[in-house]
């Protein structure tokens, strides 16, 4: 998506984000799986630049990640660079590829879920705090991005389900449906 | 067309990624009391109402998933209660005649008066928010300011000690955990007077390490680890005496200093009700141990270097 986006979907991604950001602090975070806990932000950013391309999906990440570091009280600006990258990187990867597998949401999501929890690690060790440095960290960053890969296609559903209605109808989608019907409507080819 | 396109894409990640490095740079080179902490603070105050309602709403599925979480561990659960059970069995066997005929009860006495939380201004609040990473092990209440709670304010709940209050806005307050990087408890074991610094165990953050005991000091697996009422340092909170703060698992007598693992009592994972004790900064004997913590160490007493002489020259913080 190359053009202005409209009020329309930029408000329906502020809200949910918003939604998506409060229930992971309120529920998600509250409840372990395997000892580790689901991060459904890098997911929300990871599939927003899926579907609505590098510009927006770079904005939305800058946006939840600022949202998340003011509500968790955490170093400002660190999660905003992490997930500005992740939504720029999802968007980039639908503008040059355009993937249709039904898989790729589930490892765009653990492709982005490992990203954000390396990067996220060795921003905290350059700024100097004082953490573990082990088979630990190892064990919750192959375990947070396994669960989170399992929770991807759920929330890939949810976010293209609340998205989809203010998405702008794609060229290129629209020319593949063309090339696939023989360039004509079912409708015309009748006639 | 195209590389206008291009132009504004990589022109709009550039400013958010610019502005992302600038704002992590002025955050922390920020003290504390900061412009962008006040925003941090601001936002919290906020947020907080809408957190507790959301909060409130949630339970219900929180509670649903939590069912399904603690049915999955059941079993586990209830052969790991089996073996304790059978364990303690045994101890209370062994420990019921020399409790009898000891002065135990006496100093049990003495410990529950300690232990009168209601002389400390308890003020009850509800969890509304935890961090979802390991590298901060913190939560959000949803009592603050207004209700008298303060930064370094002791956090306690049924179970033993949580944490203390480390960022308080008029709504609500943010809480460390024992268990976060930041956090350092003077403690001692039960059994005995020595004193050390209780700290998260590096590679393992949800056990703790109570470190610099004396070598002979005498430490067992099973025993408990309180908090000896004393503080670390001038900036740290004064937690009361004799607060649980977990069991000894095993003993380290690596180094000068005996270190042993502590596993914390309270469950830090499916925190609720958490109680902030708000009346320890300004009572007598907090005043007493600021004092204390302040002189240079040669001028505490002669009992040698303790935990607390070595935390608040750094070692401990």
């Amino acid at each position: 998506m190359t053009g202005v986006p409209s009020l329309g979907l930029v408000g329906r991604i502020a809200a949910l984000s918003l939604a998506v950001v409060f229930f992971q602090i309120g529920v998600v975070s509250e409840v372990p799986v395997f000892g580790v806990n689901v991060d459904l932000s890098p997911l929300l950013v990871a599939f927003v630049g899926l579907l609505c391309g590098s510009m927006l999906g770079a904005v939305s990440g800058f946006a939840v990640g600022l949202l998340v570091d003011l509500a968790l009280v955490q170093t400002l600006g660190v999660t905003s660079f992490i997930f500005t990258l992740i939504g720029y990187w999802a968007g980039r990867l639908r503008e040059l590829r355009d993937p249709q597998a039904a898989l790729t949401p589930l490892l765009v999501g653990a492709a982005a879920t490992a990203g954000s929890l390396v990067t996220y690690s060795l921003i905290e060790f350059m700024l100097g705090v004082d953490a573990p440095v082990s088979f630990e960290l190892v064990r919750q960053i192959v375990l947070g991005t396994l669960v989170n890969a399992i929770v991807a296609l759920p929330m890939w559903a949810l976010v293209r389900r609340c998205l989809v209605g203010g998405l702008p109808d794609d060229p290129r989608r629209r020319r593949r449906r063309a090339y696939t019907t023989g360039g004509l409507s079912p409708l015309s080819r009748v006639r | 067309m195209y590389d206008k396109t291009v132009r504004r894409r990589r022109a709009v990640l550039a400013l958010l990624v610019v502005l992302s490095l600038a704002l992590l740079t002025a955050y922390f080179g920020e003290a504390p009391g900061g412009r962008l902490h006040d925003v941090q603070r601001g936002f919290l105050t906020v947020i907080s109402p809408i957190q507790d309602g959301a909060n409130k709403a949630l339970a219900p599925v929180r509670n649903l998933f939590g069912w399904f979480d603690d049915t999955l561990h059941a079993k586990s659960q209830r052969d790991q209660l089996r073996k304790q059970v059978d364990r303690l069995r045994s101890e209370l066997v062994a420990n019921e005649a020399e409790r009898r005929s000891y002065q135990e009860l006496v100093a049990l006495y003495h410990l529950d008066r300690q232990l009168n939380v209601s002389d400390y201004d308890p003020v009850t609040a509800t969890v509304v928010g935890k961090s979802p990473n390991i590298w901060y092990a913190t939560a959000t209440i949803d009592q603050g300011q207004d209700a008298g709670v303060q930064v370094n304010d002791p956090v306690i709940n049924g179970e033993g000690l949580v944490g203390k209050v480390t960022l308080a806005a008029p709504d609500g307050a943010q809480v460390s955990l024992i268990t976060d990087s930041t956090m350092g408890v003077s403690a001692r074991i039960g059994s005995s007077d020595a004193t050390g610094i209780v700290q998260p165990k590096v590679g393992d953050p949800n056990d703790l390490l109570l470190q610099y005991l004396p070598a002979n000091t005498q430490a067992n697996p099973g025993e408990y680890v309180v908090t000896s009422g004393t503080i670390a340092g001038p900036d740290d909170s004064l937690y009361p005496p004799g607060i649980l703060i977990g069991q000894i698992t095993s003993v380290d007598e690596e180094s000068a200093y005996k270190s042993v693992n502590v596993h914390p009592t309270a469950n830090l994972h499916d925190l609720d009700v958490v109680q902030v004790l708000t009346s320890t900064q300004h009572s007598l004997p907090a005043s007493l141990s600021r004092i204390a913590a302040s002189m240079p160490p040669g001028q505490r007493g002669a009992t040698g270097a303790s935990g607390e002489q070595l935390a608040s020259t750094g070692a401990g913080e």
